[in-house]
């Protein structure tokens, strides 16, 4: 009985929540392109102290590797200006 | 003949300030007959913002070549904690201008993807031709 008290005094928390969605939408789309970029990165590092002679040729890998993964966290963050609500 | 890391960059940036000059063109007049006036500084807003994002990224892999590999670490994710509280500025900003009518909303978007993907078949075009070496150094 009391968990069903709970669950609709929560209910009615959950509908007086307001905000905007963006927010969410902005979270979303910084975090993949966040994880990549630190990805490529890490890699990188780890080639180039495995390889330091290769550094010049993997920083450019490296470069192209970041330019492709954050293209999507840019058309993430102008998306607000096609879906408007 | 061989690239290196700061010729291969310079290339892209010139050949990118390049595209870009041709998608703000292209767009302004589209957005000119889609928006009227509101739509050329739409194109304009677009394309300098997809132009700063792509030059960041530049400027953050040069300078951080330069430096150890924790300079280098720093200078590239740092450059991107940078680049994307500096756009959520000028998007905000944007998206609250009362000079950008409704009509002309959609060429931002459109610009910056045209310009983002353009600049990325770019990128890779001169990667691709570029003739990169291993600095082996000979005894």
């Amino acid at each position: 009985m009391q968990i069903i008290h709970l669950a609709a005094e929560a209910a009615t928390q959950v509908s007086q929540i307001s905000g905007n969605l963006g927010v969410i939408g902005y979270g979303l789309a910084a975090i993949g392109p966040g994880i990549g970029v630190g990805l490529v990165v890490s890699k990188t590092i780890e080639s180039i102290a495995r390889q330091p002679e290769l550094a010049s040729r993997l920083q450019v890998t490296m470069w192209l590797g970041i330019a492709f993964t954050e293209a999507l966290a840019l058309i993430g963050l102008a998306t607000p200006f096609i879906f408007t609500a | 003949m061989f690239d290196d890391l700061n010729s291969v960059m310079r290339r892209v940036s010139w050949l990118g300030a390049l595209l870009v000059s041709v998608i703000a063109l292209v767009a302004s007049v589209v957005g000119y007959f889609l928006a009227g006036t509101s739509g050329i500084f739409a194109a304009w807003a677009g394309s300098a913002a997809a132009f700063l994002f792509t030059v960041l990224t530049i400027l953050s892999v040069l300078f951080g070549a330069r430096l150890k590999i924790g300079g280098l670490l720093a200078m590239v994710l740092g450059g991107w904690l940078i680049k994307m509280v500096l756009f959520l500025v000028i998007f905000s900003y944007l998206n609250r201008a009362e000079w950008l009518v409704s009509e002309a909303r959609p060429i931002v978007f459109f610009t910056v993807v045209a310009a983002v993907i353009g600049g990325l078949v770019l990128d890779t075009w001169v990667v691709s031709r570029a003739r990169l070496s291993p600095e082996v150094k000979l005894p």
